[in-house]
């Protein structure tokens, strides 16, 4: 079988990998140990397979390897900082946005582009960014919450700002029968 | 009732959160497996055929492949893939591999090879010739005379009456409902069709097994019945259970999907013939028509009422078809009538039940298990009363509803494939959930407002109500085993199988709240049937109340052994000791205390015992939750597009563990059922072949489709839950889809009774009537 | 999925480009996005040429045309502010509700109408627009009408040709113009079970001076209603003459059914989106219905 070059960066380390010419960027990047990028669908649909390249999200399962030669390329494990989570994560975490887990490398990706974009966005523009990513849990309004909430912490201190304060708005409850 | 406590109750972050947000290795396939062989199932082309010839020469001969397997290869053991306690209620009807095919997607072969390129180069290689037998697809031909018998095999067991395709039958009267409707001064009798909806679960299914060191068979799976699972392989490929042992990492989600034992017998099957370990996955297509999916069913309701609106009769008939295998054939229709008829108090009640085999993919477990389809019919049929009648729909609920004090009979005729036991409400918020859900939707105000049209537009609001399960009465249990660690820290150790609910965190919030600890002493371990005791596995509703009665009994026990020994280390009377905030505190004002870490140190080095305890847990009865729905719909009677304004949930729960996990698990049942209201259906050709097995054709609600959710947590106290707890995890599905079709028909006055309600059926429906006027309550 | 591929060719000029896929002898594809090369999975590729690094990716305003290179993405062309300013932003619309995120930042203008599928976002508007595709191949660069660049469903004239840009004329001047695009599906991120882009100017005595409608996913291409074009040239735009013309493209469409939508329900959403298309246009050229 030929195989070929391809020289990336991934996740702020300069990469070069031995690939087939077929090779699909998603079955790279787990065999090189991203257990973070996940795979779903294989046909674009779920976004369980989204990373950034060059900043924009796209579906990996859809991108030739050799199309990843001299991008820059972010996953889920490039996120944290430093062993210090990004306010999207601390937020997924504070608003139970997170069930299963399985969508939740690819929504945190989707969002954090959209916030560098748009740095105060609306739910539309929230729910418009993770449209191409996939939930079977959550029934999206937790991970909706989580990244307006994410927005605020990034306005108020940076991108690598502190855990996130605003509260979580917890169910009305009941009363004891 | 959660102000004293600590720990229940409180919005704690998922103790798997962490590794879930940074993507660490946590699922089946995040691991890499020197020398994995890559394995893959020949699916059949026919909906029903005998293999006449298979030759497998060439596939073996191609480079890179270690094995191909037919029925001719393997043990004939008659089965069910049902992952449900032993002796399993459902027919032995499945076959590791046969030579007969029953649907397209069913098992012909099997290979295993050095990669996905050459196992599917393998299956190109298979030969085989087929003799196509006439099939059936409809599920009313099932039964029809000179239908094609689909289980003809000799060797199958607990099939009602295999000559006429009748995998189940179901009968269960209380008092004469006939005589019920004689008394009524009103009866509708209307029918209903719902539809094949799949779990799509965003991981396929996925197992890698291999022979470990001691020659013994690891299955590392995603699967929410370890125990059932390692049972049932030992069973079929006729090895010791104590040969099988069985793993499961984080699940991507199930939904009942994975309560079956699906991919581990072919995959063990595959590993003992190739002696090197072998990954099986579903691709995605795969999973749409190989792996299970909901019931379709055809539902006969007739209510019969008096005029002030007292329910005198209740009879629902069904015909269900479970595809072609009888996995949970009798269950979830049983379902169908037992978690739904005893919603509404009457003395005469009646359901029959045919479930047949069709040559079509088969059904299985998926959230909500008969109770979907069943509340579906008999919330829309409410309805309709309420309207013949003149009454507001919520005040005819009110009049007939189960209450607390309430013993329900039906269930007591239905349990699960054996007599079951009666039911008792020993809690019940439905009132609750009616006022609250009411308040929070507007609907005094909008049932009068609407249905106002802007333009094109037409708004109405309808309800519906539902109850469930919490664990299955005399059968589900669970075992928990927890141990005190030298820094105070604990591990939790049980089988039962977090799927991606929040189980092991709820269960450790349990462990710790009884144990005086916060929930970061709690190291959990769930699922692995070398290290955790049983459990039946997540199904039923059952983990929060059965598994963490379990938990509870086990901290218990644990924290009289830690009283007993801060008692010597303090020289205190244990009467006058309890724990609190990771210490052992006096009672009174004396102010001793000593730390749990000490307390360790002290019971390891100095006492010289490990402080470790284990209980096991099952209840006699099943406390149902019970939920209030909501919807507010908007129709464009242009298009016929319906779009979910807002959707309430008001559910009675019992106590919340974790209020947060549990408004998600609600928000996503809802999800689930909006699309099964709308927009999902499995879709089958003339010859048996689903023919949208893409999320591109089979659609799911995305972000940008959810319509405003609101969740509210009605509180009781269930004597039988662990802090009072009851369940959550399914009832929220049961009840949006007859909301809305309710909505829909304020707004427009058109009854929908076949799901899905799509926007084509609804324009020539709207050109039949004319738009009525506002609906009066 | 590719494992037959032998070689993975990123060619930085489009003669090169070309030359790398004649090498393929039929076997070799031109690949962009991959959002429908990869998705087809054919299994009879030996050879894939990346065009993404041949400088295509452009979208350039000049006095006459809007010309768009053919790797431009949806995204950019979402985002591109002579899109955005083009014949009131359709090519934008159609780019913005073509897909997911995800989706936009992989699928070209280009990959899409060499795709050729009937319900294709970006086409119904460029059609509408009276779009030219420009294409390359080695005997050196030929134009060609949209129009008759498709030639059946997953059908185009392209061949082994390149194509390389997109050519929109200026749309004609004058005020009281207006333009629309309205999609519908089965959800909000939805191949298209009908679409529709019109233009329309009405002079100031209320007639229509020209039209354009076309639609996607209600024949073997997407098309142009010119029979319901010609029937509201000269006519007064008013409600009796609006509903005539919605009828005729209800009968001009040739739809199928599939399992998004029915036939019949496809021809009653071309009537429909049409009056919205057409009452928007209306709308944006200030003289409202």
């Amino acid at each position: 079988m030929k195989t070929m070059q391809v020289c990336l960066n991934v996740n702020g380390e300069s990469k070069e990998w031995s690939i087939a010419p077929g090779d699909l960027l998603l079955d790279v990047l787990r065999r090189e140990g991203y257990f973070g990028v996940k795979r779903g669908c294989e046909a674009g649909e779920c976004g369980s397979c989204t990373v950034l390249v060059n900043g924009k999200p796209i579906n990996s399962c859809l991108m030739f390897a050799a199309q990843a030669e001299g991008r820059e390329v972010l996953t889920i494990e490039g996120v944290e900082q430093g062993g210090k989570l990004d306010p999207l994560q601390e937020a997924f975490l504070e608003y139970g946005a997170v069930q299963c887990g399985y969508c939740t490398p690819g929504m945190i990706l989707s969002a954090k582009a959209l916030l560098v974009k748009h740095p105060d966005p609306t739910e539309a523009e929230v729910r418009d960014a993770l449209a191409g990513n996939f939930c079977r849990c959550t029934g999206y309004l937790k991970p909706v919450e989580a990244v307006l909430a994410a927005a605020r912490i990034y306005r108020q201190v940076g991108p690598s700002g502190a855990r996130p304060r605003a509260k979580h708005r917890s169910a009305l409850h009941g009363k004891k029968r | 009732m959660n102000a004293n406590r600590s720990v229940v109750g409180k919005n704690l972050r998922k103790l798997d959160g962490f590794k879930l947000v940074t993507g660490r290795p946590a699922f089946t396939d995040d691991i890499h497996i020197p020398g994995l062989l890559y394995g893959k199932i020949l699916p059949s082309p026919h909906a029903h055929a005998r293999i006449k010839r298979i030759d497998t020469r060439k596939a073996k001969e191609l480079r890179g492949v270690h094995a191909v397997l037919t029925y001719k290869d393997v043990p004939r053991v008659p089965h069910t893939t049902a992952g449900q306690s032993w002796p399993e209620p459902s027919p032995y009807d499945t076959y590791l591999l046969d030579s007969k095919m029953r649907f397209v997607g069913d098992r012909v072969a099997a290979v295993a090879a050095e990669s996905r390129a050459i196992a599917e180069e393998a299956l190109r290689l298979i030969e085989v010739e087929y003799e196509i037998l006439p099939s059936i697809l409809e599920i009313e031909q099932a039964m029809a005379d000179g239908a094609p018998v689909i289980h003809d095999e000799p060797d199958s067991t607990g099939i009602h009456d295999a000559q006429t395709n009748l995998a189940g039958y179901i009968l269960r009267e209380i008092g004469n409902v006939e005589d019920g409707f004689r008394e009524s001064d009103l009866v509708v009798e209307r029918e209903f069709r719902t539809q094949r909806q799949q779990h799509c679960p965003l991981e396929p299914h996925i197992t890698i097994s291999w022979l470990d060191s001691d020659d013994r068979l690891v299955i590392r799976s995603s699967t929410q019945v370890p125990y059932h699972t390692r049972r049932q392989v030992a069973m079929i490929l006729q090895i010791s259970v104590q040969r099988v042992h069985v793993v499961k990492p984080r699940i991507g989600g199930g939904f009942g999907g994975k309560q079956e034992m699906l991919l581990e017998d072919i995959c063990g099957a595959l590993v003992l013939a190739t002696r090197r370990p072998v990954k099986i996955e579903y691709t995605r297509e795969e999973e749409f028509y190989m792996a299970r999916s909901r019931h379709p069913q055809i539902l006969n309701i007739k209510m019969g009422v008096k005029r002030d609106g007292t329910l005198m009769a209740n009879k629902m008939t069904v015909l269900a078809t479970t595809g072609a295998y009888g996995s949970h054939a009798n269950t979830v229709q049983g379902n169908t009538g037992s978690k739904v008829l005893p919603l509404y108090r009457t003395p005469n009640m009646r359901f029959e039940c045919h479930v047949v085999y069709t040559n079509t993919p088969v059904a299985g477990a998926f959230r909500g298990y008969g109770c979907p389809q069943g509340f579906f019919a008999q919330e829309s049929v409410i309805d309709e009363i309420a309207q013949e009648l003149g009454m507001d729909p919520v005040e005819l609920r009110k009049k007939n509803m189960i209450r607390l004090g309430d013993i329900d009979d039906l269930s007591a005729q239905l349990g699960e494939g054996r007599k079951g036991l009666p039911r008792h409400v020993r809690s019940c918020g439905l009132p609750e959930c009616l006022e609250r859900g009411a308040a929070a939707i507007e609907w005094a105000v909008k049932r009068q407002t609407l249905p106002q049209t802007t333009g094109h537009l037409r708004r109405g609001v309808g309800v519906a109500c539902s109850m469930q399960g919490s664990g299955i009465a005399g059968v589900d249990w669970a075992s928990a085993l927890l141990k005190l660690n030298e820094d105070g820290s604990f591990n939790l150790q049980v089988g039962a199988a977090d799927l991606g609910t929040g189980a092991d965190t709820v269960l450790g919030q349990i462990a710790a709240e009884t144990l005086g600890v916060t929930l970061d002493k709690m190291i959990v371990c769930s699922g692995d049937t070398d290290f955790t005791p049983f459990d039946v596995g997540a199904y039923a509703s059952s983990t929060t109340i059965i598994s963490g009665g379990a938990v509870k009994k086990a901290s218990e026990k644990v924290r009289d052994h830690l009283l007993r020994i801060a008692s010597k280390m303090l020289d205190i009377p244990v009467d006058n000791l309890t724990c609190r905030d990771n210490q052992v505190v006096t009672k009174c004002e004396c102010e001793k205390s000593v730390s749990m870490e000490d307390l360790a140190h002290y019971a390891m080095y100095k006492e010289k015992v490990q402080v470790m305890e284990n209980a096991s847990h099952w209840n006699t009865d099943s406390p149902p939750p019970f939920c209030a729905q909501f919807a507010e719909v908007e129709v464009d009677t242009e298009t016929g597009q319906i779009r979910v304004v807002h959707l309430v949930t008001a559910v009675d729960l019992g106590v919340a563990i974790n209020p947060m996990q549990a408004e998600g698990q609600s928000e996503g049942a809802v999800a689930q059922s909006l699309g099964y209201a709308l927009t999902e259906e499995m879709v089958l050709d003339a010859s048996g072949r689903v023919i949208n097995p893409s999320f591109l054709d089979y659609k799911m609600l995305s972000a940008k489709d959810m319509p405003k959710l609101t969740t509210i947590l009605v509180e009781t106290e269930e004597p039988l839950g662990p802090y009072g707890a009851k369940s959550v995890s399914e009832i929220p599905i049961n009840a949006p889809a007859p909301a809305v079709a309710n909505a829909i028909y304020h707004a427009i006055g058109v009854r929908f009774r076949r799901l899905p309600i799509r926007p084509e059926d609804v324009l020539p429906a709207l050109r039949e009537k004319e738009l009525p006027s506002p609906q009066r309550s | 999925m590719f494992d037959h591929v032998e070689a993975f060719y990123r060619p930085s000029t489009i003669p090169e480009a070309l030359r790398f896929l004649a090498k393929g002898h039929g076997r070799g594809r031109f690949v962009a996005g991959g959002t429908h090369v990869v998705v087809q999975a054919d299994r009879s590729i030996r050879f894939l040429v990346d065009i993404t690094r041949l400088g295509l990716d452009y979208v350039r305003q000049g006095s006459r045309a809007c010309v768009v290179g053919a790797t431009t993405t949806m995204a950019g062309i979402e985002n591109s502010p002579a899109m955005l300013a083009l014949a009131n932003g359709i090519l934008a619309t159609a780019a913005s509700t073509s897909g997911s995120v995800q989706e936009r930042n992989m699928a070209t203008v280009g990959g899409d109408l060499a795709n050729a599928s009937p319900a294709a976002d970006i086409a119904t508007p460029l059609l509408a627009l009276d779009a030219v595709v420009v294409v390359a191949d080695a005997r050196g660069r030929r134009k060609i009408p949209l129009a008759d660049f498709f030639s059946g469903p997953h059908r185009t004239v392209l061949g082994r040709a390149l194509l390389v840009e997109i050519v929109v004329p200026a749309p004609p001047r004058g005020g009281r113009v207006g333009w629309s695009f309205q999609k519908l599906g089965r959800t909000e991120s939805d191949i298209s079970v009908v679409n529709v882009a019109a233009g329309l100017q009405v002079d100031l005595r209320g007639c229509c001076r020209w039209t354009r409608i076309a639609l996607g996913a209600v024949g073997p291409t997407p098309l142009r209603a010119r029979t319901a074009e010609s029937r509201l040239v000269g006519q007064r735009f008013d409600r009796d003459v609006l509903e005539r013309v919605c009828d005729a493209v209800a009968r001009e469409v040739r739809p199928i059914t599939d399992l998004r939508a029915s036939a019949e329900y496809r021809r009653q959403m071309s009537l429909v989106l049409t009056r919205r298309a057409l009452e928007e246009c209306a709308a944006r050229g200030g003289c409202p219905l």
